[in-house]
């Protein structure tokens, strides 16, 4: 996949609200394959809802989004399984992991569906992100800075043209941020992918293309 | 483990699921053992007769000793009697016996001990009522005629004949595979003909040979005789109807009574089979509720976890698969309990229609084994195409 468009899209709960200023609502945008995007936005202006858009997890919105040309308002689910197993990795805000499993299992029940990642690599990404002891430790039982980390390595056990990150360090010091960043970045320039990062203040540092504000 | 059930195996109701095996075992139980014990029954009652199906009866004029014996009335059936017959509700089907209007003289020649003859006769119904699995057929030029014999002439032979003579008694299989001698004359002519048994019978005191075969030799052998008919065979749709009863009362015409009695006796063991299996179907469908409702339960209980699942990138199906397997693993093993119970039930009632019955042979199993497949064939694919469904309005998120 080689590019994501958004012609004039406006989720419908913003429908006959007056938006000013958003340069991604109501606008043409272009997303590129290899590019890194940063999206700016406010609490309350439709971040997690854009994410959920392009991840077709919901519909209510107005205008089109395209994939390489194609709108995706009428995919059937054959099709967003196979984007979301092979071209579309999302980072979810509220990460989606499963408190009745281990932070390994959680990485793996991702893993073992894609065979992406050798067991190997997901244990140095452990190690690096400083969460190397907590394999075993069940989801529940982490914080929420631990489970950022995890829930980004599972991201990252997928092939992907496209990588989403919302709000990914929220709950990270300086360091760890970094580190996540140095990752992200190095995940994404291997495969030619594209990041959208969004952020409401705590922004991950990578070098980004170009600023969006929502 | 997989992963993916050790999630969706959260939640789980082990009393749900159990009371649905339960359920579902009883209501299997009922219905395999109902088709099974009717099989067994209706073969205690029939045994194999290679001349009539179930629900025939045959039907004569009452001889009377002045009309019939001393002013020799015929005691045959008019065209004008059979026709109105076949227009009663109660009936399906009528064929008319033709007798021989000629002489018919049988030799056996039995591994050159004795060769013994005698004078008979021979009568044909239509073929339709004819329920053998060999040939019977005839045409003009052969020279074998398929004959189907009364078993209780065998028995005269085996049991008064051959042991007062020190003949060697003759079983059903050997009587099959010799061949008699048949001599016919008539009209100026006389023929021979290779006769061979193909079936004995239990409820006809005839010996019966194919319609063509009869009507090729009425008109060769006794041309120009009026052919009587003097006894009629009736495919009844219930042979407990009272009009049937009070029909053949008012012509006064008779019927063979024994023949009726085990009818009605396997017309009332049908209803009561047929009740009882569909309480067995009502259970059972009861059962199907249970699951699914736990399934569903289960699913909404899950909602979650499956919603990350697809979001993840698995399928719906995929997600269904756990708790597919998990159904029709249940329906496998109520399927086999099922099956063994009802062996170990038949293995003790089969013992006691020995007793009843001497040469008792229980039916085999091949439809109770049909039965227990396509239920579990049915129930499965509800259960696959409703847990199927049910994943795409979680995906759709449609509740």
């Amino acid at each position: 996949m080689e590019k994501i468009q958004l012609n004039k899209v406006l989720p419908n709960v913003f429908r006959g609200r007056a938006l000013t200023g958003s340069d991604i609502w109501e606008n043409d945008v272009c997303f590129e394959k290899g590019k890194f995007y940063l999206i700016e936005a406010n609490s309350g202006t439709g971040k997690s809802s854009l994410c959920s858009f392009l991840y077709g997890y919901r519909n209510d919105y107005q205008g089109n989004i395209m994939f390489d040309n194609e709108d995706i308002a009428r995919y059937p689910i054959a099709q967003w399984v196979e984007l979301r197993k092979q071209h579309l990795a999302l980072l979810w805000q509220e990460l989606r992991l499963f408190p009745e499993l281990t932070a390994w299992e959680n990485v793996q029940i991702k893993n073992q569906m894609t065979k992406f990642q050798t067991d190997l690599q997901i244990a140095q990404w452990f190690d690096l992100l400083g969460i190397g002891d907590k394999r075993d430790a069940l989801i529940g039982r982490m914080s929420y800075g631990q489970q950022q980390r995890v829930a980004l390595i599972r991201t990252l056990c997928q092939p992907a043209d496209f990588i989403f990150a919302d709000e990914p360090i929220s709950h990270l010091d300086e360091q760890n941020s970094q580190l996540m960043a140095d990752l992200l970045t190095q995940e994404a320039k291997r495969q030619g992918a594209a990041v959208i990062a969004t952020s409401i203040g705590k922004r991950l540092e990578l070098k980004y293309d170009t600023t969006f504000k929502l | 483990m997989n992963l993916v059930w050790k999630l969706l195996k959260q939640h789980i109701s082990k009393p749900q699921f159990a009371g649905f095996f339960l359920a579902n075992l009883v209501g299997m139980l009922i219905i395999l053992l109902g088709v099974q014990f009717y099989q067994d029954a209706m073969n205690a009652y029939n045994g194999k007769d290679g001349f009539m199906k179930e629900d025939y009866l045959i039907v004569s004029k009452k001889v009377s000793t002045l009309g019939n014996t001393i002013f020799k009335q015929s005691t045959g059936f008019r065209k004008d009697e059979l026709a109105q017959l076949e227009e009663q509700d109660f009936v399906d089907k009528v064929g008319a016996f033709t007798p021989s209007n000629f002489k018919v003289r049988a030799g056996l020649n039995l591994m050159g001990f004795s060769r013994m003859s005698t004078d008979m006769f021979f009568e044909s119904v239509p073929d339709e009522f004819v329920d053998t699995d060999q040939s019977w057929s005839f045409k003009e030029g052969d020279q074998f005629i398929p004959i189907i014999l009364p078993r209780d002439y065998l028995d005269l032979y085996n049991f008064g004949f051959a042991q007062s003579k020190n003949l060697p008694s003759i079983s059903e299989g050997l009587a099959t595979s010799v061949t008699l001698d048949i001599t016919i004359k008539g009209n100026g002519r006389e023929d021979h003909f290779d006769g061979r048994i193909v079936g004995f019978t239990n409820r006809l005191n005839t010996l019966l040979v194919p319609q063509a075969f009869m009507e090729w030799a009425n008109k060769t052998y006794a041309t120009g005789k009026k052919v009587e008919h003097s006894r009629a065979i009736l495919k009844v749709k219930n042979p407990t109807d009272e009009n049937l009863a009070r029909y053949l009362q008012n012509h006064n015409y008779q019927t063979d009574s024994s023949k009726l009695n085990s009818s009605k006796t396997a017309y009332v063991l049908r209803i009561v089979l047929g009740i009882v299996m569909a309480v067995g179907v009502v259970i059972c469908l009861l059962a199907f509720y249970i699951l699914m409702l736990s399934i569903y339960l289960l699913i909404q209980k899950n909602s979650n976890k499956l919603e990350d699942l697809m979001l993840l990138g698995y399928s719906p199906s995929a997600v269904a698969r756990p708790y597919q397997t998990l159904s029709i693993g249940m329906n496998i093993a109520v399927l086999a309990m099922g099956l063994v119970a009802v062996w170990s039930i038949r293995s003790y009632y089969i013992g006691k229609m020995e007793s009843f019955f001497p040469n008792y042979e229980g039916a085999n199993a091949t439809t109770t084994l049909l039965v227990g497949l396509g239920l579990f064939a049915l129930v499965s694919a509800f259960n696959y195409l409703l847990t199927a469904r049910k994943m795409k309005t979680i995906w759709k998120r449609e509740d």
